[in-house]
């Protein structure tokens, strides 16, 4: 019997359905397996790389030295390991200048995690480092050469001991993101110490101990570590990483998880429709061998390994091909990854041949176990008509998997909704809309031309396997369509947000009687910038009138914390409100706006009361809204804003950031001479790595989206062959009563064209559901009407269906229509 | 289906006799392949009952049905009815395989020896001429030795000379096999080599 299965596959491969359900297969094991591989391998690199924000895979921090044994406790799990310790200390020159410094001293290991960079000039070229200064030896802060007017090879003294400047430091992968150390930066040789003599008992200084390895051991010594801990000692985790490519990446993964998703669907609906094809072409291989003696369940059987063996073959395939997908996209990548991506194991495989096996289970078999039902009398009476009267239960059972596909593989029940509503809105108004245009169709057609007679009627005819067909098409176009504007969304609001002239620097410490100056300086040098904040540091006390815990050891949650905050009549750029409302100018009321995840940390609405420590003076304010920030459009950005009446007596810097071109970089040596006390945050090489990651993003998801479009293409050749049969027959008995080519051609081109009108009209308007909800639900994006969308959408289906559908049938004009009757 | 009921047979009763070759006779649409359908258990009459060797047909299961035709019944068809994915000798084989018997192959080759065809045993019914197909499907049908074989107008498709050939071997295999052999046809001089001749007229049935 199974020489029998295997013979019958290889000759109905040439019937063309046997390929589209092969095809539609491992499209989407490829799909699914390459995205989830992707992303599994995305987020792998992303933990590496935030572990680079920490310079290591654990640190343990405190305000005295940490004790020697942990290190060898370390050492004895394989751990790498190194120490830092940071403390404020003055460095002089010729005993004249001096400047407030914030030094880090690091030990050769030295960052285990990431990497240091340095530049052999202040704002020079920017160079990675493999460990950091040798012994007697500093790198300066950039600003800290006009500061001091010191150059490379000159000596500074810190504390008893004189170092040779040996570079101007620039990045370390631990400096954290907020700007207010206690000055700029030196990093000096952790051995080197001692002999300074400024590290004493009660000193204000941080150690710390980082320890990197693999997982299990990190784990193991996590665990060991936990007791240890005394007061004042600080085990620190990984904390998010840079919020701009964190929230980009976060997106392009719901897209790509979407565009898994749609894959299963539209894989889904051309295995259903190749595989209704199949079965019906088989009713009559079916009543033979019923006649020659096979029970229904020989024929299930018979087909039932022809299927396993088909799924087989195309889950093998498929995880090939989902394989090439992710080495693609990898590909795409490797320069920009700052780690090499671990491998996906096998899990985003095994979802591929899930996938694979319930697009089998689900779409494929029912139509073919409906073949056991077949009835013998065929043999006899070709013109029985075949059991149909379960497709219902199919569709509903096929409904129901896609709905637990979509849902297990995005994990995401809002994502499944919106495609489900948009599916939902198709079928519903598809056939309503369809029954009745086709019906209004007649009544037009009466009156025109033979072509158009021709065409409708045969719209007419078939009318319910037309709607179900205008149905499927506008599935699938709406699929293509919705994939196709988040994209297209997504990726503009990247450019939009991180134009090639987005600021790249920050400037903090501005005093109020520098801004005006700074003010014109910038406009003279023809480098703009944001409007210049003023910044007050102050402490957040109670909530509700409840005094906050004044710990450090929670690092997150509701405790007394050290924040900057800003006042403003106005709310600031880029900033949304969600809640409350913004208060009129001039107002004197006490009230304070606060950023949306602070508020959530804090527990607070609208409304309650916070009081705060603003130098020693106590401040208490009412909550009156709550806004949502761009955290990733380097502009100056703040948990708390005040009205300016309230906080007009205190003492404020400004803060502003600028754009600065690389070639420019120059002027933040003569800007710094100029205005010692202002600190610039150089930003621009974040900026960039960004940008290149977003870009390679986009590039992967163009990927995505043209593998989506063959599936899409796959929906529709299947869609279109489902009828291809009845209609080469009908043409063929009107070219055998001589209808000339054209008629027969262009009557087929109408009849394909309008239903891939209706299509489109359908997909457009179910397309703006969806997208409707996936901006507004799931992706967090603000929705805009498209309403290049509505041409684009309904003439691109006329122009596709009618196409593929006379190019299904050309067979018909360019064979003998008796060889076409012949073989039917 | 909606409207009025037909009735397509109407009162038929009928004996045939193991060893007998009967003829169903009458113009198109008269019921013949209604009533071979119904004869061969490949359909289920809405009244009435059809029984063969002491088994009622009625009684069972169209996997039962199944199960019987392939033990009892043999087909010869109009349009042959071979399965276009197998060769002449897979086809033969099929029958045999789904009795689930052995050494199928040697009594396959036996019957396309018989009917003139080993040189042929590996070719697709599309590579055979229609008087080779039909061929074909005669050593399917004896193949698994039936008691009885249907023969629905097995020489309809095929012109006059070959029809001649195709009901000589036959004729002559039915002898050979001691089988009953039932044929329906529309061709008086074929009707004329059967032992009995029933005629259909508007589904009843007039002995002549």
């Amino acid at each position: 019997m199974s020489m029998t299965a295997t013979k019958m596959l290889a000759r109905d491969w040439r019937g063309g359905e046997l390929g589209v359900l092969v095809m539609a297969l491992v499209l989407a094991v490829g799909v699914v397996s390459g995205i989830s591989a992707f992303t599994t391998r995305l987020q792998n690199a992303l933990e590496q790389e935030s572990h680079r924000f920490l310079a290591a895979d654990l640190v343990v921090t405190s305000g005295r030295e940490l004790p020697a044994d942990w290190l060898l406790e370390g050492e004895g799990e394989g751990l790498q390991q190194a120490l830092t310790l940071q403390f404020p200390s003055m460095v002089y020159v010729r005993d004249d200048t001096m400047a407030l410094a914030s030094i880090k001293a690091v030990s050769e290991a030295y960052p285990l995690r990431g990497e240091m960079t340095y530049s052999r000039e202040p704002f020079g070229a920017v160079l990675s480092a493999e460990e950091g200064p040798g012994r007697g030896e500093v790198w300066l802060d950039s600003r800290l050469f006009a500061l001091l007017d010191v150059a490379v090879g000159d000596e500074v003294t810190i504390g008893e001991a004189n170092f040779v400047v040996a570079a101007a430091a620039r990045t370390e992968p631990d400096q954290g993101s907020s700007f207010y150390g206690y000055g700029p930066r030196v990093v000096m040789h952790y051995g080197d110490i001692p002999a300074t003599g400024v590290v004493q008992p009660g000193s204000r200084v941080e150690y710390r101990q980082l320890y990197a390895g693999a997982a299990p051991a990190i784990a193991t010594f996590s665990k060991w570590l936990e007791p240890q801990l005394q007061e004042g000692q600080r085990a620190l985790t990984v904390e998010e990483g840079q919020p701009g490519i964190g929230n980009a990446l976060d997106r392009a993964e719901s897209f790509l998880l979407l565009a898994g998703s749609l894959a299963v669907v539209l894989a889904g609906v051309a295995v259903a429709l190749a595989a209704r094809r199949f079965s019906e072409r088989h009713h009559d291989y079916v009543a033979i061998i019923k006649s020659l003696g096979a029970t229904s369940s020989t024929v299930n059987r018979l087909y039932g390994s022809s299927l396993l063996l088909l799924g087989l073959v195309a889950t093998v395939l498929g995880c090939l091909l989902g394989w090439g997908i992710q080495g693609l996209f990898f590909s795409l990548f490797a320069e920009q990854l700052p780690v090499q991506p671990g491998p996906s194991g096998i899990r985003p495989y095994a979802i591929g041949a899930v996938t694979s096996l319930t697009c089998l289970f689900c779409f494929a078999w029912p139509p073919l176990r409906r073949l056991g039902h077949a009835s013998p009398l065929r043999v006899l009476r070709r013109d029985l008509p075949m059991e149909n009267r379960q497709a219902i239960y199919d569709y509903i059972v096929g409904l129901l998997a896609v709905t637990l596909l979509m849902w297990w593989y995005s994990q995401d029940w809002k994502l499944t909704l919106a495609v489900l509503a948009g599916l939902a809105l198709t079928v519903g108004l598809g056939f309503c809309l369809a029954l009745t245009l086709l019906r209004g169709g007649r009544l037009v057609g009466m009156s025109a031309g033979s072509i158009w007679r021709l065409a409708l009627a045969g719209l007419q005819r078939r009318g319910k396997a037309n709607a179900l067909q205008v149905v499927i098409f506008a599935m699938a176009i709406m699929m293509l369509l919705v994939l196709l504007l988040v994209r297209t969304s997504l990726i503009d609001e990247w450019q939009a947000q991180l134009p090639s002239d987005a600021p790249n620097h920050f400037m903090i410490n501005i005093g109020p009687e520098n801004v005006q100056a700074i003010e014109q300086l910038l406009r003279a040098e023809n480098i703009t910038s944001e409007p210049f904040y003023p910044m007050i540091r102050g402490r957040i006390m109670s909530v509700r009138g409840e005094e906050l815990p004044s710990t450090d050891d929670v690092q997150e949650g509701r405790r007394q914390r050290e924040i900057n905050f800003t006042w403003s009549d106005t709310l600031p750029n880029e900033n949304r409100l969600l809640a409350g409302q913004w208060w009129e100018p001039g107002t004197d009321e006490a009230l304070v706006s606060l950023e949306e995840e602070f508020a959530e940390r804090m527990g607070l609405e609208v409304g309650d009361s916070v009081g705060f420590l603003v130098g020693s003076e106590p401040l208490e304010a009412r909550v009156a809204s709550i806004r949502q920030l761009q955290w990733q459009s380097m502009r100056p950005n703040f948990f708390l804003v005040f009205p300016p009446r309230l906080l007009a007596d205190y003492p404020a810097t400004f803060m502003t950031s600028f754009h600065l071109d690389e070639g420019n970089k120059a002027f933040l040596n003569r800007f710094v001479r100029r205005f010692p006390t202002v600190t610039v945050i150089e930003m621009d090489i974040v900026v960039e790595q960004i940008r290149t990651i977003i870009n390679q993003v986009s590039a992967a998801i163009n990927l995505v989206l043209v593998v989506i479009l063959a599936a899409g293409g796959l929906v529709l050749v299947a869609g279109v062959q489902a009828s291809v049969d009845a209609r080469v027959h009908e043409s063929a008995i009107l070219r055998a009563l001589g209808a000339p080519r054209r008629l027969i051609l262009g009557g087929l081109l109408i009849e394909f064209a309008t239903l891939g009108l209706f299509a489109g009209f359908l997909a457009t308007v179910a397309a703006e559901l969806s997208v409707f909800i996936l901006q507004t639900l799931v992706m967090e994006m603000d929705y805009t009407p498209t309403p290049w969308l509505w041409p684009v959408g309904i003439l691109s289906g006329a122009f596709v269906i009618g196409a593929l559908g006379v190019f299904s049938c050309r067979r018909v004009v360019s064979t003998p229509p008796v060889t076409v009757l012949r073989e039917l | 289906m909606a409207g009025t009921e037909l009735e397509i047979l109407k009162g038929i009763t009928l004996e045939i006799k193991s060893g007998e070759s009967v003829a169903i006779i009458g113009a198109s649409g008269s019921g013949k392949s209604t009533l071979l359908g119904l004869l061969a258990g490949l359909d289920e009459a809405t009244a009435g009952s059809v029984e063969i060797d002491g088994t009622d047909l009625g009684a069972l299961d169209e996997d039962d049905r199944a199960r019987f035709r392939g033990q009892h019944i043999g087909f010869v068809f109009q349009s042959f009815q071979l399965l276009p994915a197998l060769t002449a000798l897979e086809n033969v084989m099929l029958p045999l395989e789904l009795q689930g018997q052995n050494s199928v192959q040697e009594q396959a080759l036996h019957y396309l020896r018989r009917v003139g065809l080993d040189a042929r045993t590996n070719h697709y019914p599309l590579q055979l001429s229609g008087g080779e197909q039909q061929r074909v499907a005669l050593a399917r049908a004896f193949a698994s030795k039936p008691a009885i074989l249907f023969a629905d107008e097995p020489t309809g498709n095929l012109d006059t000379v070959t029809g001649e050939h195709i009901i000589d071997l036959l004729f002559e295999l039915n002898r050979e096999e001691g089988t009953t052999l039932v044929l329906v046809t529309h061709d008086q001089v074929l009707a004329d080599r059967c032992q009995r001749r029933l005629r259909l007229d508007g589904g009843a049935l007039v002995q002549e």
